[in-house]
């Protein structure tokens, strides 16, 4: 027994090295703080959302359902106004996230026992869990209403009625507004077809970057554990040309992966939803091209770019972090902040509402290379054009300044001296 | 005939520390120089910055009259490298390996093939080439990485510990690849701590010690100055002082 212990203390103390400890440490900081920070803004989302309702009928019913709304929404109550006015008028105020239309015959369908009709226009800024979170309160608003009507009409007893009218009087005429697009379709439907078309993305750009900054920084590292590297500087090439064979040879093996994950994660997806994700309808697929929240050419171009410079800027931090390394062991814990950096854009694109956040962490969210990719796909449909080929310029320079710091420190001593190895065994 | 390498008032510092202070020394074509030292002298340093890998801080180096501050990418084809603890890319075969470093000398497609088969003879691995280096012994590996080494018949050979971990065998085999080489038209610049060795091998000496050279010339003068029977009793009389 005193054997199994002494070699159970071994196998933890092997273990539980510093390059294990360091991003263990770096990453429950990390989740930490975006906790904190996505708990903030998920109360943020919490307030009342703003809504526009139009009135074109002015009777007491609608002045009653409209008072049922005061106390959901921070409404903004217009009389007499178009759908084309009321829509506009919501496209410049950020914060309106639907507007509402009583028709001016919706009392007159309500006691005649018909189906009333509400208009209802959803606007689409952002495709985060917390930017889509007021479609839910919207849609229990519109389920009141029902209720409210349904009462008014059974307390009125009007003769007539049908007993389907009487359970579910109003229909919302559900509408999707992205941009200056509008289209007659279901928001759910849409942000489900998005949702099933762009979860990918993030996770897929997750694993890609961080495995193309892990070859990388390991592929340097083994060049110093197998005593290859110096080797390899005294040989008739340049440094520079060194620079780039790497990161070329890099950059290549992970677009490769990107698009094998691609692949796999397209048929995962198929797979999960029976096929439905492809096999949209025809009224889906025409109301998602009316809305441009489809990839075209120049979509799919700027998307490819921007995972791109994404994936080079990763391989240009990882060039220099694998410096430090001096064997692979060491890569782990090395690599740990450039995770770090990938991990923030990753959880906060999938989570927060961009639109919501305050100035400061937008710009310090921007100043991560890593975040364009991120935001891309949402921007490309928001048609936020400017942001993205912004970002691919960043990311261009970005890169430009760490492959050029990269070229100076393989042009110098610092290749051959540079250690940071939390080794016990090298520190002896 | 112009020297193969010169130095002149080399130094080298890593930060405050001066790890090689004033040193000067040439190497004649077809010679075969030994730069000897106790551990931490500046050996290594003074290799590694001859092989372009290091920069220096003073100093004068030219190899085949090239400025090697200027031109290190020109030197680079003149010279060849093998350090103290040097590998090979364990996942190529002996053979990819050796093909891997051959085109990185040349385009031509005869000339890669005359690269080939020297090195072939010089490793003597035989049918052993096919196989990933890997599965190599470390003095297999050895003689992978010499022949690599001289392979192009490079002007200058700079050689860090050539037999360092080899058996007698091994050791004496590599001997004798390196005694050949001068008469292939090479200049060879080695390091060694085995003092026999360098008595079988070199023509001349610099015995290097904190970054200076105490002591320089042919063995038999350096013998007979220190009134010595052999090179290490030079040695361990210098080391002392």
């Amino acid at each position: 027994m005193r054997n199994f212990f002494t070699l159970l203390k071994k196998e933890i103390r092997e273990l539980l090295t510093p390059q294990m400890i360091l991003p263990l440490i770096l990453m429950m900081i990390l989740f930490a703080a975006i906790g904190s920070f996505v708990g903030r803004e998920a109360k943020k989302a919490e307030k009342p959302s703003k809504v526009i309702i139009v009135q074109n009928d002015t009777s007491s019913l609608v002045e009653q359902l409209t008072e049922s709304a005061k106390s959901k929404f921070e409404s903004e109550i217009v009389r007499g106004m178009s759908a084309q006015k009321a829509l506009e008028k919501a496209r410049n105020d950020n914060t309106v996230k639907a507007v509402f239309i009583f028709p001016s015959n919706f009392t007159a369908l309500v006691a005649s026992g018909d189906d009333a009709k509400i208009e209802s226009y959803y606007l689409l800024r952002s495709f985060s869990s917390m930017g889509t979170k007021n479609i839910t309160s919207t849609k229990i608003f519109l389920a009141g209403i029902n209720e409210q009507v349904s009462n008014y009409l059974i307390l009125t007893k009007i003769s007539g009625a049908n007993v389907s009218n009487l359970k579910n009087p109003v229909t919302a005429i559900d509408n999707v507004v992205v941009g200056d697009k509008l289209a007659a379709v279901s928001p759910d439907a849409v942000l489900g077809f998005v949702t099933q078309q762009t979860t990918f993305i993030p996770i897929i750009l997750f694993i890609v970057i961080t495995m193309a900054a892990q070859m990388i920084a390991t592929s340097i590292a083994s060049e110093k554990e197998n005593k290859t590297l110096e080797t390899l500087l005294s040989l008739p090439i340049s440094r520079r040309q060194i620079v780039a064979t790497k990161l070329i040879g890099a950059g290549i093996v992970a677009l490769l992966m990107a698009a094998v994950y691609m692949f796999g994660f397209k048929y995962y997806i198929d797979g999960l939803s029976g096929g439905q994700a492809t096999n949209i309808t025809a009224e889906m697929k025409q109301a998602i091209g009316v809305l441009g929240l489809r990839l075209d050419l120049s979509g799919y171009l700027m998307l490819g770019g921007s995972l791109f410079f994404g994936i080079l800027s990763a391989l240009s931090i990882a060039m220099i972090l694998g410096v430090f390394a001096e064997d692979t062991k060491a890569v782990q814990g090395i690599i740990s902040p450039l995770m770090v950096l990938v991990m923030i854009p990753y959880l906060l694109t999938l989570l927060v509402d961009f639109n919501s956040v305050g100035q400061g962490v937008k710009y310090l969210i921007y100043a991560i290379p890593f975040s364009h990719p991120f935001l891309a796909a949402p921007n490309i449909f928001m048609k936020n054009y400017a942001l993205v080929l912004g970002g691919i310029v960043y990311q261009f320079m970005f890169f430009l300044v760490f492959v050029f710091i990269a070229a100076r420190i393989f042009s110098s001593d610092k290749i051959t001296t540079i250690k940071l190895n939390f080794s016990k065994k090298k520190s002896q | 005939m112009q020297d193969i390498l010169k130095v002149k008032n080399f130094y080298k510092s890593y930060g405050s520390t001066v790890v090689v202070s004033g040193v000067s020394f040439e190497i004649a074509p077809n010679e075969i120089f030994a730069l000897i030292g106790p551990n931490g002298a500046g050996k290594s340093t003074t290799l590694k910055t001859i092989a372009t890998i290091l920069s220096f801080d003073k100093g004068d180096i030219t190899v085949c009259g090239l400025d090697l501050k200027k031109e290190p990418e020109k030197v680079r084809e003149m010279i060849s490298y093998l350090p103290e603890e040097a590998g090979a890319y364990k996942n190529l075969s002996g053979l990819g390996y050796l093909d891997f470093m051959a085109s990185l000398y040349s385009d031509n497609k005869v000339q890669k093939k005359k690269f080939l088969d020297s090195a072939k003879e010089i490793c003597g691995l035989g049918d052993k080439l096919k196989n990933k280096v890997s599965t190599y012994s470390k003095g297999m590996t050895r003689k992978l990485l010499i022949s690599r080494a001289i392979m192009t018949k490079p002007k200058l050979a700079i050689l860090d510990e050539p037999t360092s971990g080899l058996d007698v065998i091994n050791a004496m085999e590599v001997r004798n690849i390196i005694k050949g080489l001068k008469d292939q038209g090479m200049s060879v610049l080695l390091s060694s701590h085995n003092m026999l060795e360098i008595e079988y091998l070199a023509d001349r000496v610099a015995i290097i010690d904190k970054g200076k050279i105490i002591e320089f010339g042919t063995i038999d003068k350096i013998k007979k100055d220190n009134s010595a029977q052999n090179l290490e009793e030079v040695f361990i009389k210098l080391a002392k002082i």
